[in-house]
């Protein structure tokens, strides 16, 4: 897998916002990805230290289409921390 | 904030405002945070975004014009104290740039009004006459009125009264088709067709003519305009106009009041004149206030001929709304765009509101009043058609602040004019009020 896949998109949420004041990012992740391969996407691709990587499987939802009942897609969510000091200026409001 | 004052042109005063950025905080702040209130942003709650991701999600500029919104007309306000002008309408704001921000904003002022020396305005109305040939053509048009229709055999003549069949084409296309139509024969007659009435005159009754006739190219009907067209007439009853003998008894045919043929003739020569004193009289008015104009100084800002055309073309709308017409088939009617209709209305708009600023002013110079009891019978004249019962309830529904401020205008304007045509008339006696001012047509 390219360390390209990794990232799908950024999590710009309310809670998300919060986290970043504490150096926090939030990414939706492919959901192969591990944290080793995170933590490199991260560094790479914003050009900043990463320390800690936690990583969550949101899980899928039952929703109603019409009559029937479907299952959404589980999908996995990483929160990277950064070394203090260091900024995703991409998340400076998207 | 800078403010500057470039210039004051046409009653009209063009201020610059500069607002620093240090004032642009708090707004912004206020702006974002109703902004965030009513922006849905996917990830938030309403009114939970930061400002950060709000000025992303929706732009800096709505922000700044969400903003702008509220510290422009505070901004407007300040700067006129600052200036210590007094506005008379509503300012024209236009926001040239945005950082810093700055905007421009044309303020109508009061308009100045000088008078000339209006009290030596001589004019006089012009005489009235009525020509014993204005009554006997009166006189001739009620007897045509009155006439009656006698079947006669002989060949059609000028005047009379026909009754045809008419069947006509245009082209391939049948243009009229009439059955029993009663024509009357009239020597200039364009109707149907230039011509039609020399065509059919000489026929005889039960005879039938085909003949042809072009329509001139500037003949109203586009459709048919420079064509030719075939007509077949059968003509089938020829009357002839038996005009009634000028006596007492077509007098009281006339009216039942009129006994006497020189007591019809009376009543037209009266009211005659009274027609022509009117007219007479309104075109007096009419001139007497051109001249004033004329003689004074007014400066006043251009909103107010905006605003008198929006007043003219509602009051149009308003009277087309009544016929079942539309305004905007009045204008295709006309064939004119909005727009030209408002230029076209302008030299009329500019002169009214040069004349109500004027008589405005005369009336201060001259100190009318009107006074309550007057609106009051005002009031009461306008309620006067109505029957006795309905009379209370009209006169409340009409007894508002308003209508009296409207009264109290037209009563005003009425009493000013009335005043200038006394002044006007001859020598002035300063303070002389006509006791019984007449009813000036408006």
């Amino acid at each position: 897998m390219h360390l390209y896949e990794v990232l799908r998109r950024p999590l710009i949420t309310e809670k998300s916002t919060k986290l970043q004041t504490q150096g926090k990012y939030a990414f939706e992740i492919a959901d192969e990805a591990n944290k080793p391969m995170i933590k490199q996407a991260v560094e790479n691709a914003f050009k900043v230290r990463v320390t800690g990587v936690n990583v969550v499987t949101v899980p899928g939802k039952t929703r109603r289409v019409g009559r029937r009942q479907i299952q959404t897609r589980p999908w996995k969510k990483a929160i990277v921390t950064l070394q203090a000091g260091d900024k995703i200026e991409f998340f400076e409001g998207v | 904030m800078k403010v500057t004052n470039d210039k004051i042109e046409n009653s009209q005063a063009f201020l610059t405002v500069e607002i620093e950025p240090a004032e642009m905080e708090a707004p912004m702040e206020d702006s974002y945070r109703r902004l965030s209130q009513k922006t849905t942003i996917p990830g938030f709650r309403k009114g939970k975004a930061p400002r950060a991701v709000l000025e992303n999600y929706i732009g800096k500029e709505s922000v700044l014009e969400e903003a702008l919104k509220q510290l422009v007309p505070q901004a407007y306000e300040q700067a006129l104290k600052e200036q210590e002008i007094e506005p008379f309408a509503q300012p024209e704001v236009k926001i040239t740039q945005t950082d810093p921000v700055i905007f421009t904003a044309v303020v109508p002022l009061a308009p100045t009004i000088e008078l000339g020396d209006y009290r030596s305005i001589r004019l006089s109305p012009d005489p009235v006459e009525v020509t014993e040939d204005n009554i006997n053509d009166v006189l001739e048009e009620l007897r045509h009125q009155h006439a009656t229709w006698k079947p006669v055999d002989r060949p059609l003549d000028y005047n009379d009264l026909a009754v045809i069949d008419i069947n006509s084409e245009v082209g391939e296309k049948p243009y009229v088709k009439k059955l029993g139509a009663q024509y009357q024969v009239l020597r200039d007659s364009a109707s149907p067709a230039p011509g039609f009435a020399g065509q059919i005159v000489g026929m005889r009754k039960e005879e039938i003519k085909e003949f042809k006739l072009t329509f001139p190219e500037d003949y109203p009907n586009s459709e048919v305009a420079g064509k030719e067209a075939s007509f077949k007439v059968k003509l089938s009853e020829i009357k002839e106009e038996n005009l009634p003998e000028l006596n007492d008894g077509f007098a009281g045919q006339v009216s039942p009041d009129f006994k006497t043929v020189d007591s019809l003739r009376d009543q037209v020569a009266s009211s005659l004149r009274q027609r022509a004193e009117e007219r007479v009289n309104m075109d007096f008015q009419e001139r007497l206030i051109t001249t004033v104009i004329e003689q004074s100084q007014v400066d006043y800002p251009p909103v107010l001929v905006e605003l008198e055309i929006n007043r003219i073309l509602n009051e149009q709308a308003r009277q087309l709304q009544m016929t079942g017409r539309g305004m905007d088939e009045y204008l295709r009617s006309i064939n004119k765009t909005e727009e030209q209709l408002r230029e076209e209305l302008r030299p009329a708009a500019a002169k009214n509101v040069a004349a109500s600023l004027v008589i405005g002013k005369i009336a201060e110079a001259e100190k009318i009043e009107v006074v309550d009891s007057e609106i009051d019978e005002g009031i009461d004249n306008m309620t006067g058609g109505a029957t006795d019962d309905k009379k209370e309830e009209l006169r409340k529904l009409l007894d508002t602040p308003q209508t009296r401020e409207s009264i109290k205008q037209s009563l005003m304007t009425r009493k000013t004019i009335e005043r200038l045509s006394e002044i006007a008339r001859g020598p002035a006696k300063a303070g002389t009020r006509a006791k019984k001012p007449k009813e000036a047509k408006k």
